[in-house]
């Protein structure tokens, strides 16, 4: 067994430098490949988390009327919160709603008017925040049933349209990531294969010989392996290289996403790694396989 | 006609001949290295390589295959290495039927055969040394082990000085003799040659015999598929001949051509 494992790794080794140019090839293949599908694992997950946050800024607002206490209020925050399908509640004075109002208006350079008004236009209203934007039906009746609670704003055009958006983006996204996996698979495994090709003459040597099956698979899949694994870590060299001038440039765009980037990168690392050192040893597997003992 | 009816008439005379080869010693057919057994063998795309064939080829014997191209002698090398299987007979090597021979068991039967080729097949990137150790390495024999059993063979075949060169280095004769270490080193029952003069001239062509037939006079079997008349017609060894996949002829002290 010893010998076994010694002479494969040994021979997988010598493989790889014997045939320098067409490793270096594959390898050069798998990093490229890697890069592709590590890019387009970013872009699906700035994606995904562009439409959860999306999707979280969708809640059911309750304008309240002007003579709701301060108690009908907390009384009616606490029945919210016992809501399954309610994530937050959030309470808008009077006050707040002028000061954001005149706040936005004073970003988007208008003129604020609202200073020629004697008295405060704007109601107080309750923004509650749903667990799944899709589930608003008994919130809003709820809502709708309480005394304090002048009108609910009618959302359901605004969510469906949303969600119908955000579906076709997450689907075409998880898509477009399948097919790119697969074309990677097939371009590695075809790369390898040729290496593998190249060394036809010494594998129909070792089954003349008298090798068993494993004696030839192993050290082309050890080899693969090595190619998988080298691709891997230049990829991710790469990438660490590419990541702060990408942060830089998408930093507007990150800081307003959830994206927890702890996560993210733990996610590539893992991907990379896996996907390199998978298809490489897949890559050998089928192509050392057209050789052995029929 | 003449053609179909002489394969007819030869089975029967070659089956005789046997019986009395192996008549009356039946520790010889025991000990037979190789039995084929109304083999045929029909390719998927129709073409029948081998009709009926039968042959027995007993320990220690020197055996010339002679034919012209197609005539079936490389199906009938595909079959004893089991790079082939019947369609349908027996091929019986060292006692075991090789086509219920289970596929994980194939690599060890192939180790009981050494094989040598027109074109050597050599690695090119590896030593003489490295080359014959090759054979030994990838069938996992014990490190310990290696160095005797090849230094052993190279010296048999007379190549202990060439052992650091490349095959590149090496005129013909000393990369067939290469080969030819190579195909002994695990100590075979049967050796096969393939046409092993076919590259090389009449004189290094005649080294080559003379190395097989020492190789044979050390007791191990020898089955030699050839072309070279000269050769073949000087020894007087047992030639058997192939003709559009049949045997036609099996006789002892042969020939190379038939005499009509």
């Amino acid at each position: 067994m010893f010998t076994f494992v010694a002479f494969s790794l040994k021979r997988a080794w010598e493989g790889f430098w014997r045939n320098a140019l067409m490793s270096l090839a594959a390898t050069a293949t798998m990093v490229l490949m890697l890069l592709l599908l590590a890019g387009f694992w970013i872009l699906q997950a700035g994606l995904q988390a562009g439409l959860e946050y999306t999707e979280s800024k969708v809640e059911v607002v309750a304008d309240l009327k002007d003579t709701a206490t301060p108690a009908d209020v907390t009384a009616i925050e606490d029945r919210l919160h016992l809501m399954p399908e309610v994530k937050d509640v959030h309470y808008v004075s009077r006050e707040d709603a002028l000061a954001i109002y005149r706040a936005r208006l004073a970003e988007q350079g208008e003129t604020d008017l609202t200073r020629y008004l004697d008295a405060n236009p704007l109601h107080a209203s309750l923004e509650v925040k749903l667990v799944d934007p899709k589930v608003f039906g008994d919130v809003v009746e709820k809502l709708r049933a309480e005394p304090a609670v002048d009108k609910v704003k009618e959302q359901q055009k605004t969510v469906d349209s949303l969600l119908t958006i955000t579906n076709v983006l997450r689907t075409a996204g998880t898509v477009i990531l399948i097919v790119i996996a697969l074309i990677v698979l097939f371009i590695i495994v075809n790369t390898i294969r040729l290496a593998v090709v190249a060394r036809a003459e010494e594998i129909e040597i070792m089954r003349l010989v008298g090798a068993s099956d494993a004696f030839i698979r192993w050290p082309f899949v050890f080899e693969g392996a090595m190619v998988g694994l080298l691709g891997a870590a230049l990829t991710l060299g790469v990438l660490f290289v590419a990541a702060d001038p990408i942060g830089n440039f998408m930093i507007g765009f990150f800081t307003v996403l959830p994206l927890r980037f702890g996560t993210l990168t733990r996610d590539i690392i893992v991907l990379v790694a896996g996907a390199g050192l998978g298809l490489g040893i897949l890559g050998s597997w089928v192509s050392v396989r057209t050789y052995l003992i029929r | 006609m003449t053609l179909s009816s002489s394969p007819s008439a030869a089975p029967a005379s070659v089956r005789r001949r046997l019986l009395r080869r192996i008549g009356g010693d039946h520790v010889a057919t025991d000990r037979a290295v190789l039995i084929l057994h109304d083999v045929t063998k029909v390719y998927p795309n129709g073409k029948t390589a081998l009709g009926d064939v039968d042959l027995v080829i007993p320990e220690g014997d020197f055996v010339f295959l002679v034919g012209p191209s197609g005539a079936g002698k490389s199906t009938l090398i595909k079959l004893l290495i089991r790079d082939e299987l019947a369609t349908r007979g027996a091929v019986i090597l060292d006692g075991q039927d090789l086509a219920r021979l289970p596929r994980r068991n194939v690599s060890k039967v192939r180790r009981k055969i050494g094989i040598v080729f027109q074109d050597f097949k050599l690695l090119p990137t590896k030593t003489v040394w490295e080359n014959v150790a090759f054979a030994l390495e990838v069938t996992g024999t014990p490190r310990g082990r290696i160095r005797p059993a090849v230094d052993r063979v190279l010296a048999l075949v007379g190549l202990t000085a060439q052992q650091s060169q490349l095959p590149g280095q090496l005129s013909g004769g000393e990369q067939q003799r290469t080969a030819i270490a190579r195909a002994l080193v695990h100590d075979p029952r049967l050796i096969i040659a393939d046409e092993p003069t076919g590259n090389l001239d009449p004189l290094i062509s005649w080294e080559i015999i003379q190395l097989l037939l020492r190789i044979n006079d050390l007791g191990v079997t020898v089955l030699m598929a050839t072309h070279n008349a000269d050769v073949v017609t000087a020894l007087r060894k047992r030639v058997v001949a192939l003709e559009e996949g049949r045997i036609i002829r099996d006789e002892v002290g042969g020939i190379y051509h038939r005499v009509d």
